[in-house]
This record gives C-alpha cells, sequence and structure tokens, in this order.
C-alpha cells in the first residue's frame, strides 16, 4: 500500500501550495505516474481523498496519467517502450539499457481559485 | 515538475552521503513476508561476522521478534515498528542512525518490512537493494514487480531444499534474465546451507569494494 503514502507525502504538498497560493480552493490536482511505480490509481485517489478530508481540497479532482516504461540503449543508442518487461533492446538485442521514463512521481499542476 | 517524494529522497540523498563519508555500506533487504531474509542475515552474520562489523536494522510491522533471533551475534541492533506501514522510508533510517557508531561500522543490512512492492519506491538512501525471493512463492514474482528486480544489485532464490513446489526455476530464469540480463542470482537453502557460498563470496567482494 505505498499509494497511502505517496498519497500523504502528495496531500502536505498541495496544502502547502494552495497555502502558498492563497487558494481558497483547489480543483484539480494533475499527477504522472510511471509504470513502474505500480500505483493502483484507485488506491490513491482513496487514499488523497482520506488525507485531504476537511481541507480546501477536499473536493480536488485528481487526474493521473501513466507513463510507459522507456529505455534507450547504450549500444545503439535507439530509444524504445518496453513491452512485457522486456527489457532489451528491440533494434540490436543489447541489454545494457539506461531509463527514460516509467518511474515517474510528479506533480504536473495544482488547480484552484 | 515536483516529484511527490521529494521529501523521503532529499533524505535518502542525506543519508547516502552521511554513510559514504563513514564508508559504511548500507543493504537493503526487500522480500516478501517468509521469504528468508532474518534466516539469511543469521547464516551471513555466522559467517561474515569475524571479518567485518556489522550493524542491522531490523524494520518490523509491530513486533522484535527478528531482532530477538538476531541477538545471539551481539551485533548492534535497531528495531523500526513501522506501526503497521508497509515500508520503511528514509526518515525512519536516519531517526535511528545516530543509535550506531558509524565510524565503528563496515556495513549496515537493514531488513525491510515484507512486500515486494512498496519499500522497492523508497529509496532510504542505501548503497544497494537485494531482492531475495523463495521457492514457495511462486516463480512468477519478477514479471509482477519489474522494479524491484531491475533495481536489485543481486537476487538470492530461497528454500531452494523444498522439493513438489510447482515452482519452475526455468520460467523464473527466463522473466528474471528479460527483465535484468545482468544481475546475479544465487540459488540457496539458508536452513539446509545449500548454494551460500557463492553469497558470502559476492557480499564480501561488495564490502571491499565500497
Ligand atoms: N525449507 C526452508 N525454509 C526456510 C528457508 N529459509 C527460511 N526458511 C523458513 O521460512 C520461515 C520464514 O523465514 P524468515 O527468515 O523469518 O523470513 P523473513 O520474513 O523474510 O525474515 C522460517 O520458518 C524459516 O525457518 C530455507 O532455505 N528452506
Ligand atoms: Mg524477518
Ligand atoms: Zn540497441
Amino acid at each position: 500500500m505505498h499509494e497511502l503514502k505517496v498519497a500523504e507525502d502528495l496531500s502536505v504538498i498541495v496544502l502547502e501550495a494552495a497555502k502558498n497560493g492563497k487558494l481558497g480552493k483547489v480543483s484539480k490536482v494533475n499527477i504522472l505516474f510511471g509504470q513502474l511505480i505500480q500505483i493502483v490509481p484507485d488506491i490513491f485517489e482513496f487514499a488523497f481523498r482520506e488525507c485531504v478530508r476537511e481541507t480546501v481540497a477536499e473536493n480536488a479532482e485528481i487526474d493521473i496519467e501513466i507513463i510507459p516504461v522507456k529505455m534507450k540503449c547504450r549500444g545503439c543508442g535507439k530509444d524504445f517502450r518496453v513491452m512485457e518487461n522486456r527489457f532489451v533492446c528491440e533494434y540490436c538485442g543489447s541489454t545494457d539499457l539506461e531509463i527514460i521514463s516509467g518511474k515517474e512521481l510528479f506533480i504536473k499542476s495544482i488547480e484552484g481559485e | 515538475m515536483k516529484n511527490i517524494l521529494d521529501r523521503n529522497q532529499n533524505k535518502a540523498n542525506e543519508v547516502r552521503s552521511l554513510l559514504k563519508s563513514k564508508k559504511v555500506v548500507m543493504v537493503n533487504l526487500i522480500s516478501s513476508p517468509g521469504a528468508g531474509k532474518t534466516t539469511l542475515l543469521e547464516r551471513t552474520l555466522e559467517e561474515i561476522g569475524s571479518k567485518f562489523r556489522i550493524g542491522i536494522i531490523e524494520g518490523d510491522i509491530t513486533t522484535d521478534r527478528d531482532a530477538r533471533r538476531l541477538q545471539k551475534f551481539n551485533v548492534p541492533i535497531v528495531v523500526i515498528n513501522t506501526e503497521g506501514g508497509c515500508h520503511l522510508d528514509s526518515h525512519s533510517i536516519s531517526k535511528v542512525l545516530p543509535s550506531f557508531n558509524l565510524d565503528d561500522l563496515d556495513v549496515l543490512f537493514v531488513e525491510n518490512v515484507g512486500n515486494l512492492i512498496c519499500p522497492s519506491q523508497f529509496d532510504l538512501g542505501e548503497t544497494f537493494k537485494l531482492a531475495v525471493v523463495s521457492t514457495t512463492e511462486g516463480d512468477d514474482k519478477p514479471g509482477k514487480y519489474p522494479m524491484l528486480f531491475r533495481e536489485a544489485r543481486a537476487v538470492l532464490l530461497n528454500k531452494t531444499d523444498i522439493p513438489y513446489t510447482n515452482f519452475k526455476l526455468e520460467s523464473f530464469k527466463t522473466d528474471l534474465r528479460n527483465i535484468n540480463a545482468s544481475v546475479p542470482l544465487f540459488e540457496i537453502s539458508c536452513t539446509k546451507s545449500d548454494g551460500l557460498k557463492g553469497w558470502f563470496d559476492w557480499i564480501e567482494g561488495q564490502i571491499f569494494n565500497e
């Protein structure tokens, strides 16, 4: 249930941003999760609701974008999307890879007034 | 864009640089409950306990049972109760580090809370992670938890002594190799002490090299 801890940390950031931005109400929080993080959106949203209950963010909509896993090959320099957990370059077969995306736990933006 | 786990990451970076300056290697042991982390620590302390100065952090949801199993080795042990939490984080590690005399340590083993998914998301400031899996859990773990098997510096497959499980070693290895072609895999039995020599040599090498 890492969703809970991530939701807690997110709620702290959102409420702080609302305070600094003098928002009376947070209407939407846009986030990005990498696929490798394995966050279950429903559990996450439920946990977030619990964390922001009776705050300016209690009715905020949560928009979660899941980012696919992409690697860059150190052998041939090309990048590709990882399908079915095959961390092997689809162009040259090399397994010497660098991660480009898939581990994100980012806040894109916070909307409110 | 802001990283949601910034707070954890910043503290983890702090822990990592402190340990580096003290030349302490921190090993984060990750597995499902019951895969054999504590038993592995018992075997490992028996073997390398006289060669290195070892400390242990036991992550436990509510008890200190594992810590008591390790008390006979007379090494410094600190328990972190996560009060139901499914993983350790860098703040809890940072809080207990002052209980150790870091100048008198070579290696700090951290037994994370039994769980394959959450601990791999939370950097503790460790030098490296180890994944421990056992044959009784089934052979589909790498595919289900790719991030851990991608990031672990070694994988230990424990309980190879148990016959009649439906664990298919070949299929496990194929999955693991697809995810991480080069990670060392040790097939061991901690209760029968099988296959441990390779592991001991490897971990000693890692501690020396860091
Ligand atoms: N058959 C068998 N049992 C093991 C082995 N290693 C550990 N066990 C048993 O598995 C149970 C859980 O082990 P433990 O080390 O406490 O797992 P942990 O939860 O990962 O710390 C205990 O009853 C151990 O005796 C092994 O190699 N073979
Ligand atoms: Mg244990
Ligand atoms: Zn390539």
